[in-house]
C-alpha cells in the first residue's frame, strides 16, 4: 500500500455509539485516479465510515489524510471545501425549495451544474421544487451538483440502487470520466456485477474492520462474498438446524402477488402455522413495506392477503392485530414509548379497545407483565424509563408487549440489529419457543447467519419478487447472499 | 414476582421536591411580610383563589400530555359560566347540564379536528377561541339574553365553606367545636371551590394513573406511532382528551363566575396563559408523554401564592408579568437540562 | 413568469383577488373613495401587516414566536415614552435605536431556543410575559408621544396616504426581497423545510435560527414604531399584545405560510392583513356586530390551514 501516493488514507478509525461499536479499527486507502469499491454487509460499518469522511459525525479515534495532509472535517460543507463530495441515497436537497435555490444555498455554479447535467444527457427546470421531482432524477441532480464542485474524491453511497438502467449507466460513465481526469471515486454498492465491471479495487468491511482489499475483476464475486462472511461460515454448519417433521401443514397466511411502493413488484409466499419463516434481502428491496402491509400500517397497490384462507384488508393496525398478526418494528424508536416505563410499554397493547379504557386491574396486569418479563428475561434492574435500557432489553420489550396480549403471527423486522450477542441468542430461543407453542413468526434479518439459527424456511427477496424459497438446510449464508444479489442458487 | 415501578419515581420525586421547596420558600416570604399569612384562613384563601386556575390547568395538563394544547380554554370556561348564569331561570340543573353539553361539544370539535383532520392544535384552538369570542359577543344580545349575574346558589357555593355551621346549636360554648382551637379556621378553609378542586383533582389523578385511558394519554403523547402500531385508535383518545379538557375548563369557569358574582366575556382571559405556565412549571413537557397533574397542582399553588405575594407588596402588574415569565423560563430550562443529561 | 412560478404564486393571487373583491365591497359602502379613505385603509393594516410578516418569516424557518405581539408592544411603549416632546432628529435617532433593540430581543430569543433545547412555544410563552412586563414597567399607563414630523412621515398628514404605503412597501423591497434572494434567506427556508438536509447542505442551523428570530424582531419593532406613529401613544396591555400575536399567526397562515415550515413568503401575509381588516369594517358598516367578524376570521383561519395542508399533500405526492 503506497501511502505516499495516496489520495485518501484512513488509519485506525474508531467510532462507538455508547456500547455499540460501529468501527473498531478501520483502515482504508484510495489512490488518485481510482474507482474503489467499499463493501460490507449491513452493520459492517460502511455508512459510519462515510459519515465520518464527509463530516456528518466525528470519530472517536484514528486519522484521515487527504493528499498527505491530516484533516478532520467539522461539517459536510467543510468536507466539500476540501474536495470530498458525497452523494447519498437520500438526496441532500431541501425539499420545499427550487433546484436553483438549492444550488445557491450550496454555492454551486449554476452554469456549471447545467452543463454537468447535460453531459449526462439530462436537463431539469431549475425553478422546479425539489419535492416534486422523482427520486431517480433527484439523485442525478445531487450527483451533478457534487460534480460542479470539482471534487477530488467523489463518494457514491448506493445511488445506483433503484435507478433505472439508463441512469445507472450514466453514473458509471461519470465515474469513468472522473477517473480519466485523475480524480477518484469511492463506490458503495451491493451490485457485485457493477463492481466487477467498473472498479479498480475493492475493500470489504466486516464488524468494523477492513478485512480484505483486492483488485476487482471478473469472478471476484466469490471472494467478495467470502470476505463479507468470514470464518464463521464454516462453523455455521454445526449449528444449522434441520427441517422439523412436526411442522403442521396448515397454512396460516398467504400472500398473493403483492405489489407496492417503489420496490415490491409481484411478491407471493405462504406461512404455515407454527413455522418460523425467514426473510433475507439486501437493503432497500421493499422488505420494510412488506412488513408494514402485513401489519396493517400501509396498503398494497395490488395483490391479496389471506389469513386462514379468507381474504382480508387492513385499514388500521388494529385490524391486523385482531386477526392475530402483531408487528415488532425494526426501528425500536417507532415501537417504544421512550419516556414511559417498562411496565407501561409491555401493557400498552392491552388498552387498544375502548372497553379497556376503564380502571386497570392491577393484579391482572402485574401477572401478565411479570410473565413477559420472566419469559423474555428482561433486565429490570435498569431505571424505569425505557429509553435508558440497552438496545437488547429494548428489543425484548418490543417483543414482550405482544406476549402480554397473545398473537398467531409475529412479524419481526430485524430484531437483532445492533444488539449484543447474548441477547441475540435469547431472541433466537424465544422465536423457537413461539414456534413450539404453535405460533408463527415472519423474521426479517440483515444478519444472514441468523436464518439458520432461528428459522424453519427462508425466502429471499430481490427486485420485488421472491427470488428463492429455501428449506432450512439450504439456508447457509453463501446461498442466501447469492440469492439476495439475484444470483441463482444451486437447488 | 418482580415489582416493576410504574414510572421513574426518583425523577418525579426530585422535581416534586424542588417544587415543594419553591412553594415553601414563597410561603415563608409571604408570612414574613404579613404574619396573617401563616394562619389557616390565609392558607385556605390560597386554595380558594387557586381552584379555578387549578381546574383550567388540569385540562391543559391532559392536553399537553398528548402533545397538544388548548388555547380556547379561557373562552370555554367563560362560556360555561355564561350559560349557567343566563339559563339559571330554567333551573340550576338545566343550566348546569347545558353548560356541560356546551363543553362536550366544543371539546369534541377541537378533538375531532386534531385527531381526524390532523390539524395543528395550536391553530385549531386559536381559531376556535376567536369563533367562541364572536359567538358569545353576539349571543349576549341575542340568543343568550338573560341575566349575566351568576345564580345565588353558585355564588354561595363559591364563597362559603362546605360545612354549613350556621345551624349548629350546642349546649354550651365549650361543647361547640367552633370554639376549639383551629377548628373554626379549618372549617372556613374548606371552601367549595377548594373542595371541588380537590375532588376533581383526585379524579384526574386517578384517571391518569390507574385507568387504561390514562395510559393511552401518556402513550400518544410519548409516541403516537407506537400506540398506533399497538392497535390504538389514536383519534379516539384525542377526542376524549379535548372533551375532558373542556369539561374541566367549564367547571373552572363556573367556579370563577361564582367567585366574581357576575360573568363578563373577559372572565377567564387572564387565566389562559397562566394555565399553560402552571403545567410547564409542574414539569409536564409540551411535547407530551411525560409529567402529570401532581406537578401542575404545585405549579398552580406557586403561581397563586406568587400572585398574592406580589399583590401584598403592592408590586405592579408589570413586575408580576416579568416574574411569571422568568419563572417559566428558568424551570423549563432546568427540566430540559435534566432530561438531556439523563 | 413561467408555469411553475405561476403555480407558486397562486396562493398570493387568490389573496389578491379576495382582497380586491372585499376592497371593492368596502368602497361601495363608502359615500366616496378618495385619498382620505385610502389612507384609512393603509393605516388600518400597517401594524398588523408588519407583524404578520415577522411571524410568517419565523414560521417559514420552522419556528413560532408567541411573544411577537409583546415585542411590538414593548417597542411601541419605549418609543412613545422617549419620543415625547423631542425634536425630529432625536426621534429619528431613537427610532433607529429601538429597531436595534427589537432585533437584539429577537436574536436573544433565538439564542435561548437554540441553546436550551426548550420548545419554541414554551420559550416564547415565557418571553411574552417578560416583555409585556417590561412594557408595563416602562409605561404604567397609556401615554407618551412622538415627534409630529416623524409621525407624519409614518402615517402621513391627512389625507396623504403615500407615507404609510411607503412604510408598508419599503420593508418588503429593502428587507424581504434581498433576504429572500440571499443565501441566508434560503438557509431559513432550509431549516424550516428539513433540518437534516439543511445541515448536509452546509447550513449552520443554530446560527441561522438566531438570525431568523432577529429578523422577526426587526419586523416586530417596525410594527411597534408604526403603532406609535399612528396612535401617537402607547398601549401597554397584555391582551393587546396577545391579540396582536394571534392575529399575526392568522395573517401568516392566511398568507400561505405552512405551519410545517419551509413554505410561503412575506407578501402573502401582508396582503392577508387587508382581508383581516376588511371583514370587520364591512360588517360594521352593515350594522352587523363586529363579533361576527371574529367568528368569520377564526373559522376562516381553521379552514385555510386545513385546506392548505390537504393541498400540499396532494401536490407533493408524498406522505
Amino acid at each position: 500500500m503506497a501511502s505516499n501516493n495516496s489520495l485518501l488514507s484512513i488509519k485506525g478509525l474508531e467510532k462507538s455509539y455508547g456500547s455499540v461499536v460501529a468501527l473498531k479499527n478501520a483502515n482504508f486507502e484510495v489512490s488518485p485516479g481510482e474507482i474503489h469499491a467499499l463493501l460490507g454487509a449491513n452493520g459492517a460499518g460502511k455508512s459510519t465510515l462515510v459519515k465520518i469522511l464527509t463530516g456528518v459525525i466525528t470519530s472517536n479515534n484514528g486519522t484521515i489524510s487527504l493528499n498527505g495532509k491530516q484533516l478532520t472535517f467539522s461539517s459536510p460543507d467543510d468536507a466539500r471545501k476540501n474536495g470530498v463530495a458525497p452523494v447519498f441515497q437520500d438526496p441532500a436537497l431541501i425539499p420545499d425549495i427550487s433546484i436553483q435555490r438549492n444550488l445557491t444555498l450550496t454555492s454551486t455554479n449554476e452554469a456549471r451544474f447545467v452543463s454537468e447535467l447535460a453531459l449526462m444527457g439530462l436537463k431539469v427546470n431549475l425553478n422546479e421544487i425539489a419535492a416534486n421531482i422523482e427520486l431517480p432524477l433527484l439523485r442525478m441532480i445531487d450527483l451533478a451538483r457534487a460534480l460542479s464542485h470539482d471534487p477530488e474524491l467523489l463518494i457514491l453511497d448506493e445511488i445506483t440502487a433503484a435507478l433505472p438502467i439508463d441512469l445507472a449507466e450514466k453514473v458509471i460513465t461519470v465515474m469513468n470520466n472522473q477517473k480519466a481526469k485523475g480524480k477518484s471515486v469511492i463506490f458503495i454498492s451491493h451490485r457485485l456485477a457493477e463492481i466487477e465491471e467498473i472498479c479498480d479495487r475493492a475493500t470489504v468491511l466486516r464488524d468494523g474492520i477492513n478485512v480484505d482489499t483486492f483488485e476487482a475483476s471478473q469472478g471476484s464475486e466469490e471472494r467478495i462474498v467470502q470476505a463479507m462472511l468470514g470464518e464463521k461460515n464454516k462453523r455455521n454448519s454445526n449449528e444449522a438446524r434441520t427441517s422439523r417433521s412436526s411442522l403442521s401443514s396448515q397454512t396460516l397466511l398467504e400472500i398473493k402477488s403483492i405489489s407496492g411502493g417503489k420496490h415490491l413488484k409481484d411478491l407471493s409466499f405462504t406461512i404455515k402455522k407454527g413455522e418460523v419463516l425467514g426473510v433475507a434481502a439486501l437493503e432497500g428491496q421493499g422488505q420494510d413495506l412488506l412488513f408494514e402491509i402485513l401489519a396493517g400500517e400501509s396498503n398494497p397497490e395490488s395483490g391479496e392477503i389471506l389469513v386462514n384462507g379468507k381474504i382480508v384488508t387492513f385499514s388500521h393496525p388494529s385490524d391486523a392485530i385482531n386477526l392475530g398478526i402483531s408487528y415488532v418494528p425494526g426501528d425500536r424508536k417507532s415501537a417504544l414509548m421512550p419516556q414511559r416505563s417498562i411496565r407501561e410499554n409491555l401493557a400498552l397493547t392491552r388498552f387498544r379497545g375502548i372497553s379497556k379504557w376503564g380502571v386497570i386491574n392491577s393484579k391482572d396486569e402485574e401477572v401478565r407483565v411479570d410473565d413477559a418479563v420472566s419469559s423474555l428475561q428482561i433486565d429490570t434492574r435498569a431505571k424505569s424509563q425505557v429509553k435508558r435500557l440497552s438496545g437488547g432489553n429494548q428489543q425484548k420489550v418490543t417483543i414482550g408487549r405482544w406476549v402480554t396480549t397473545g398473537f398467531d403471527l409475529l412479524l419481526c423486522f430485524d430484531p437483532t440489529r445492533g444488539i449484543d450477542v447474548g441477547t441475540k441468542q435469547q431472541i433466537y430461543e424465544l422465536v423457537r419457543e413461539f414456534a413450539d407453542q404453535g405460533k408463527s413468526v415472519l423474521l426479517f434479518t440483515s444478519e444472514l447467519r441468523e436464518i439458520q439459527l432461528a428459522c424453519d424456511r427462508a425466502i429471499v427477496i430481490y427486485e420485488g419478487r421472491v427470488q428463492a424459497d429455501l428449506p432450512i438446510e439450504k439456508c447457509d449464508e453463501e446461498n442466501l447472499l447469492n440469492a439476495a444479489h439475484g444470483i441463482a442458487v444451486a437447488k | 414476582m418482580i415489582k416493576l415501578k410504574m414510572f421513574d419515581e426518583s425523577r418525579i420525586s426530585k422535581s416534586m421536591l424542588s417544587l415543594t421547596g419553591i412553594l415553601f420558600a414563597l410561603y415563608i416570604i409571604t408570612g414574613l411580610l404579613d404574619s396573617y399569612n401563616f394562619s389557616i384562613p390565609a392558607i385556605g384563601n390560597i386554595f380558594y383563589l387557586g381552584a379555578a386556575l387549578g381546574l383550567l390547568a388540569a385540562g391543559q395538563t391532559i392536553c399537553m400530555l398528548t402533545g397538544g394544547i388548548d388555547l380556547s380554554l379561557a373562552m370555554i370556561a367563560t362560556g360555561a359560566a355564561f350559560i349557567v348564569s343566563v339559563k339559571s331561570s330554567s333551573g340550576l340543573l338545566v343550566a348546569l347540564s347545558l353548560a356541560l353539553l356546551y363543553c362536550i361539544v366544543i371539546g369534541a370539535i377541537n378533538g375531532l379536528a386534531v385527531g381526524l383532520l390532523g390539524m395543528n392544535p395550536l391553530i385549531m384552538t386559536l381559531g376556535m377561541n376567536a369563533v367562541l369570542i364572536g359567538v358569545f359577543t353576539v349571543g349576549v344580545t341575542t340568543f343568550l339574553q338573560g341575566s349575566s349575574t351568576v345564580p345565588e346558589v353558585l355564588v354561595t357555593l363559591s364563597t362559603a365553606s362546605i360545612i354549613d355551621t350556621s345551624g349548629w346549636v350546642f349546649e354550651s360554648a365549650t361543647a361547640d367545636p367552633r370554639s376549639w382551637p383551629f377548628v373554626a379556621s379549618i372549617v372556613d378553609t374548606l371552601s367549595w371551590p377548594f373542595f371541588i378542586w380537590l375532588l376533581v383533582s383526585l379524579i384526574v389523578l386517578f384517571i391518569l394513573a390507574r385507568t387504561g385511558l390514562g395510559r393511552l394519554i401518556y402513550a400518544i403523547g410519548d409516541n403516537a406511532q407506537s400506540a398506533r402500531l399497538a392497535g390504538v385508535k389514536v383519534w379516539k383518545v384525542q377526542v376524549t382528551t379535548y372533551v375532558m379538557c373542556a369539561i374541566l375548563g367549564g367547571i373552572g369557569g363556573i367556579i370563577l363566575g361564582g367567585q366574581s358574582g357576575a360573568v363578563a366575556l373577559s372572565l377567564a382571559n387572564s387565566f389562559l396563559l397562566p394555565s399553560v405556565a402552571a403545567v410547564v412549571i409542574g414539569g409536564t413537557s409540551i411535547m407530551g408523554g411525560i409529567g402529570g397533574y401532581k406537578g401542575t397542582m404545585m405549579g398552580t399553588l406557586i403561581l397563586t401564592l406568587l400572585s398574592s405575594l406580589l399583590t401584598t407588596i403592592n408590586s405592579s402588574e408589570a413586575v408580576k408579568q416579568m416574574i411569571y415569565g422568568a419563572i417559566v423560563l428558568a424551570l423549563a430550562w432546568t427540566y430540559a437540562k435534566i432530561s438531556e443529561n439523563s | 413568469m413561467n408555469l411553475i412560478q405561476l403555480k407558486r404564486q397562486s396562493w398570493n393571487l387568490a389573496i389578491i383577488v379576495l382582497a380586491l373583491v372585499l376592497g371593492a365591497w368596502r368602497i361601495s359602502q363608502l359615500p366616496q373613495f378618495g385619498a382620505y379613505e385610502a389612507r384609512t385603509f393603509v393605516l388600518g393594516i400597517l401594524p398588523i401587516a408588519l407583524l404578520s410578516m415577522g411571524q410568517a418569516l419565523i414560521i417559514i424557518g420552522g419556528g413560532i414566536n408567541l411573544a411577537i405581539g409583546a415585542e411590538a408592544v414593548l417597542i411601541n411603549c419605549l418609543s412613545a415614552k422617549y419620543m415625547l416632546d423631542t425634536s425630529f432628529s432625536k426621534s429619528l435617532m431613537l427610532a433607529v435605536v429601538f429597531i436595534i433593540v427589537g432585533v437584539l430581543i429577537g436574536a436573544l430569543t433565538g439564542w435561548i431556543i437554540s441553546v436550551s433545547g426548550i420548545a419554541d412555544i414554551v420559550v416564547t410563552l415565557a418571553t411574552s410575559f417578560l416583555l409585556v412586563g417590561v412594557a408595563m414597567y416602562v409605561m404604567p399607563q397609556p401615554g407618551g408621544g412622538i415627534n409630529q414630523t416623524l409621525a407624519d412621515l409614518i402615517s402621513g398628514k391627512v389625507p396623504n396616504f403615500i407615507p404609510p404605503l411607503i412604510c408598508l412597501i419599503l420593508p418588503i423591497l429593502l428587507i424581504w426581497i434581498p433576504l429572500y434572494r440571499s443565501k441566508l434567506g434560503i438557509s431559513m427556508y432550509a431549516i424550516g423545510s428539513n433540518k437534516d438536509a439543511a445541515f448536509l447542505s452546509g447550513v449552520n442551523v443554530n446560527l441561522t435560527r438566531i438570525k431568523l428570530y432577529a429578523f422577526g424582531g426587526l419586523f416586530a419593532a417596525l410594527s411597534g414604531l408604526a403603532l406609535t406613529g399612528i396612535t401617537l401613544s402607547s398601549s401597554p396591555f397584555a391582551n393587546i399584545s396577545n391579540t396582536a400575536t394571534l392575529n399575526s399567526v392568522a395573517g401568516a397562515v392566511l398568507g400561505g405560510v405552512a405551519l410545517s415550515g419551509g413554505v410561503g413568503g412575506l407578501i402573502g401575509p401582508a396582503l392577508a392583513a387587508l382581508i383581516l381588516y376588511f371583514i370587520p369594517t364591512i360588517l360594521l358598516a352593515y350594522g352587523i356586530d363586529p363579533a361576527y367578524s371574529q367568528i368569520i376570521t377564526g373559522a376562516l383561519t381553521i379552514v385555510v390551514v386545513l385546506l392548505g395542508g390537504l393541498l400540499r399533500k396532494r401536490t407533493a405526492g408524498k406522505k
